[in-house]
This record gives structure tokens, C-alpha cells and sequence, in this order.
């Protein structure tokens, strides 16, 4: 690191300890929760009377988190299969083609970022039990049901993302391509979607996470048996945090942290946010 | 190339648009505990939020901790933000990736971590015991100071992120200028720094408290039974209540105060940057 601010040392001093303290506050509750599920007790205190996994072990057993982790991998899954696609179109066709009425489509896409997820998770449940009644079919607590809902996550992060990455390319590679003699199609295939990479995998990433996270849009459209793993976590917060939910909670940032790293070999995930 | 554009327009149009004029819609009935709901046009749901002294201060409380851990984040945020913006090569990506992480790590896994710190047993009360600094447990756990921590911790990633991006943008040029011209840091902050960054502490603290407004998690877990907030709120009238119109229309309130408040937030910050790029021209 170089000098970070032109400060004298009383200044400079409040300054780190602020900075500290604000990457404390960010990472305190991440690195506890990692520590307290190797704890041997079963009620959490500190220091530990020892060191286990065995918590994992037991996390696993308890069919509330391992449906859960499976449901929410499924849904995280098929929502970003869906949704990065679609948002990449949406994307391509709005930073190129500049339809009109642009920028209203553009809102219109990024609007799931802008209403609150309790909000819009309370006005899809409403939907969905009318919509039940059309089709006389069951969409609360079914997986097609929380699929869509997430789908509704993936749109904006991938609009924003992918219109970025095109945002910042440089057209003349295109035009000179084009000007080689390429076709319109080997074009996009070869300079376009390259540059649009990057963008891509972010999308991927955040989308996945970002469904695989959520938990007020599922709140009220997880049903008995169809559970995510957010609102399984919660319900079994509302009475105790032990070692049990800390291994599941663990589990989740690592999942998080392997998939950052895969990702940051690919594109650099520090200039894509 | 428009038709792009129409399957996620339909989809977030089908999704979200429609779900939200009905949720509106419904918000206008009237409730009946033996139908759940009669078809009506009455803002009955709307006066009775405003007017029962138990939602205004659900919704004074949910101001209060908004504005006040808002505030906050942008205290703690814009030093770690300047850190991180004048950092260079690796540790940079490293630096953001950290503050990444905890942002895509869930406000549920978060908010167990606090559990975990603040609870009788937890990391920090274990500390000040083995210290002898207090001879009982603090009760640090279930009170407003505790979910703004962990409203703080959830959103600051989002100000950190949003303010680097401005402060880079600045050239070091014009601090190190001011400093040569015998500005002090304070002054080269205050007159410099701080006026250049105004349109991200704007984008952040906005971005920020529309978080802060609709915190469930945190309010949930962290608040205990008695804290409420507008988010769980809403909630709670479809899940326990059963009263859909008037949950509805908490849901529209709150969603109304926080449009209204982020559209005049941004007004004023923004005409306070553009009177001073004025003056500056002038």
C-alpha cells in the first residue's frame, strides 16, 4: 500500500482506526460464526472447551438444512440459467440497437433492485394465490413458483453487468473485423462475446449468489417441505444460535468464497463490481 | 435487436409490475374476519397506518434506526472507501474482494455472526468477563444498538463500494496540489475531496438507506420480540394477521416514504454539487 492520506499523525491515526473499524464490522460476524462451529459445547460461550467437527456432521443430519441446501441450490441454479440469458439479450439489445423508450426499459428491468424484497415477495404471494385460482394449480411452495420469483433477481444484476462490460469495448475491433471481411454473425462470435465475457461471468456469479442468498422475496413462498436454506437458517434463529447453525452458516461462506475464487481465475472480480 | 429486449421485459413486467398493481388493488379493500377480504375502494387501510399510534411508531422506529445507521455508514464508510480508492496493484483486489465477500456471505449468515458476539455467552461479553471489566454479562443483544450494528455491517459494503468508485475518479493531482498550496489534510478533505465526492456520498447514502428501510433480518434476529420494524411488519399481516388490505397498504407506506425520501435525498445533494460546480466556474 502507498501513502494513503496526506495527514499528520493524530489524523492519520483516526483515520486507520476508522478504517479498522470498519472492515471489523464487515468481517467480525463472518469470521465468528466460522470460529463457533468448530466449538465442542453445544451452548455457545467462549473460550471453547475444544474442537470438533462433528457439528458438520449434525448439520448435515438435520433434514431441515440439507433439503434446504438442495432446494436452495436448485432454485439459485435454474434462476441464473434462466435469467443470465435473458438479461444478456436485454442488455446486448439495449446498449446496441438503442430502441426507443431505452432508458424506460432499462428502469423497468433494473425495478426488482428498487422495491423492497419483502414488498415484492408480499405482492407475489397475492399474485401467485390468484393465480392459483385461474389456473387451478398449486405455485406457492412449489419450485417453479420460487423460480420465478429468483428469476426476478438474476434480470437486474445481469442487465447491469453485461451492459457494462459492452459499455466499455472499444467498437473499432468490431469495425475492423467487419472491414476483414468478417460476417456479422462471426463478428458477435468472435470480438463481440469476448468482450462481453466478463460481464457474463460476473452475472453468473452474482446472480447465483445473490438467489442463493435471498430471503425476504422467499419468505412467504416457501411452502412445508420446500424450504430455502435462508429461511430454514432463520426460523431456527428465532430460537438459538449454537454450533449446529454456525457449521450451516460456514458451509455457505465457503461456498461463496471457493466460488469468488473460481470466478476472480477467470475475470477480475475486483474491476467487474 | 428490440425484440432482445421483450422476453425479460415480459417476464419482469409479469413478475413485478402486475404483482404490484394487485398487491395496490388490494390495499384498497376492506378486511372481513369471515371472508379475509370484501372488494371495496376505500383508503381506510392507508388512515387507520397513520393514524394507530402502534404503526407510526413502528414506522418512527424504522426512520430512526434508517437515518441514524445511514449516517453511520457513511462515517466509517468514506474513510475505508478513500483507503481502498488510493490503494494500488494487488492488495487493491485483495482489499475489495474483502469488502465483497461479506456482502454476498447472506444477511441471515450475518446476522447469526452478531448473535454469536453479542449474546450473554457471546464473544464479546466472554472477553469483558475474563477481563473483570464487568462482573455480569452486558445485555448487548435485543436492542436498537444491536440491529443498527448489524444494519451497519450488512449495508457498508454497498457505501464502501459505492464511494471508491467516486473517490478514484479524483485525481491525486488536485489533493497534492492543495497540500503544496499549504492546505491542511482536514482542509484538503473538506474543500477538495469531500465537495468532488458529493454524487457518490448522494448514490451511496441513498442506495444505503432504501437497504436500511426494509432490514428484516436483522430486525428480526437481532431486535428481539418487542423491536419492530416496517419490513416484519408487513409481513406479519400476511402470515399472522391475515389481514391482507391493510398488510398491503403498510407495504405501499413503506415503500411511498422510502421513494419519496431517496427522490428528495438526491435532489438536495445534487443541487448542493451542481451550485458549487457553478461557483467554481464562475
Amino acid at each position: 500500500m502507498e501513502r494513503p492520506l496526506i495527514l499528520p499523525s493524530p489524523g492519520r491515526l483516526a483515520f486507520r482506526a476508522l478504517v479498522l473499524a470498519a472492515f471489523a464490522l464487515m468481517l467480525a460476524p463472518v469470521l465468528t460464526v466460522m470460529v463457533i462451529s468448530l466449538f465442542r459445547q453445544e451452548i455457545v460461550s467462549f473460550p471453547p472447551s475444544g474442537l470438533t467437527l462433528a457439528w458438520y456432521v449434525n448439520a448435515w443430519e438435520r433434514q431441515e438444512f440439507a433439503r434446504g441446501f438442495g432446494t436452495s441450490l436448485q432454485v439459485a441454479l435454474l434462476a441464473a440459467a434462466v435469467g443470465v440469458p435473458l438479461g444478456t439479450a436485454a442488455a446486448f439489445a439495449l446498449v446496441r440497437g438503442r430502441p426507443r423508450g431505452g432508458s424506460a426499459l432499462s428502469t423497468l428491468l433494473l425495478g426488482p433492485l428498487a422495491v423492497p424484497g419483502v414488498v415484492a415477495g408480499t405482492a407475489l404471494y397475492m399474485f401467485y394465490l390468484r393465480a392459483e385460482f385461474w389456473l387451478d394449480r398449486d405455485i406457492t411452495s412449489t419450485l417453479e413458483g420460487l423460480v420465478a420469483a429468483h428469476v426476478l433477481l438474476t434480470i437486474p444484476w445481469t442487465v447491469r453487468l453485461v451492459t457494462a462490460s459492452l459499455q466499455g469495448m472499444d467498437r473499432a475491433a468490431e469495425e475492423a473485423a467487419a472491414n476483414l471481411g468478417a460476417r456479422p454473425l462471426t463478428v458477435f462470435r468472435r470480438v463481440t462475446l469476448p468482450a462481453m465475457r466478463p460481464g457474463i461471468i460476473a452475472a453468473c456469479l452474482f446472480s447465483f449468489i445473490q438467489s442463493f442468498e435471498n430471503l425476504e422475496l422467499s419468505l412467504l413462498l416457501v411452502g412445508p417441505g420446500r424450504t430455502t436454506l435462508p429461511v430454514a437458517m432463520l426460523n431456527y434463529l428465532e430460537f438459538r444460535v449454537d454450533p449446529t447453525l454456525a457449521a450451516v452458516a460456514t458451509v455457505q461462506i465457503l461456498l461463496v468464497g471457493v466460488l469468488m475464487l473460481v470466478t476472480d481465475r477467470f475475470v477480475s472480480i475486483a474491476r467487474t463490481v | 435487436m428490440a425484440a432482445l429486449v421483450l422476453p425479460a421485459g415480459l417476464l419482469v413486467t409479469l413478475l413485478l409490475v402486475a404483482p404490484m398493481l394487485l398487491l395496490f388493488r388490494i390495499s384498497l379493500n376492506e378486511y372481513s374476519p369471515t371472508e379475509m377480504m370484501v372488494e371495496a375502494t376505500t383508503a381506510a387501510n392507508y388512515l387507520r397506518a397513520v393514524a394507530d399510534p402502534y404503526y407510526r411508531s413502528v414506522l418512527g422506529t424504522t426512520l430512526a434506526v434508517a437515518t441514524g445507521s445511514t449516517l453511520l455508514a457513511l462515517v466509517l464508510g468514506f474513510p475505508a472507501a478513500y483507503w481502498l480508492a488510493r490503494m494500488q496493484g494487488r492488495w487493491k483486489s485483495l482489499a475489495t474482494i474483502l469488502v465483497l465477500f461479506p456482502l454476498l456471505v447472506g444477511n441471515v449468515v450475518r446476522a447469526a455472526g452478531w448473535l454469536a458476539l453479542l449474546g450473554n455467552g457471546g464473544a464479546i461479553n466472554a472477553a469483558l468477563l475474563g477481563l473483570g471489566l464487568v462482573a455480569a454479562p452486558l445485555p448487548l443483544l435485543y436492542n436498537t444498538g444491536a440491529v443498527v450494528a448489524g444494519i451497519v455491517a450488512v449495508v457498508l459494503p454497498y457505501m464502501v463500494l459505492t464511494l471508491s468508485a467516486i473517490i478514484e475518479s479524483i485525481p491525486r493531482q488536485t489533493e497534492e496540489a492543495a497540500s503544496n498550496l499549504g492546505a491542511r489534510p482536514m482542509t484538503v478533505f473538506r474543500r477538495v475531496v469531500l465537495p468532488l465526492a458529493l454524487p457518490g456520498v448522494a448514490a451511496g447514502s441513498v442506495l444505503v438507506f432504501v437497504l436500511c428501510m426494509n432490514t428484516y433480518a436483522s430486525a428480526v434476529l437481532l431486535g428481539g420480540p418487542r423491536f419492530k420494524m416496517m419490513a416484519p411488519a408487513v409481513y406479519d399481516q400476511f402470515v399472522r394477521g391475515n389481514n391482507w388490505p391493510f398488510g398491503a397498504a403498510l407495504a405501499f407506506i413503506l415503500l411511498g416514504i422510502t421513494l419519496v425520501l431517496t427522490v428528495a435525498g438526491s435532489a438536495v445533494l445534487g443541487r448542493r454539487y451542481r451550485r458549487r460546480e457553478t461557483e467554481e466556474r464562475a
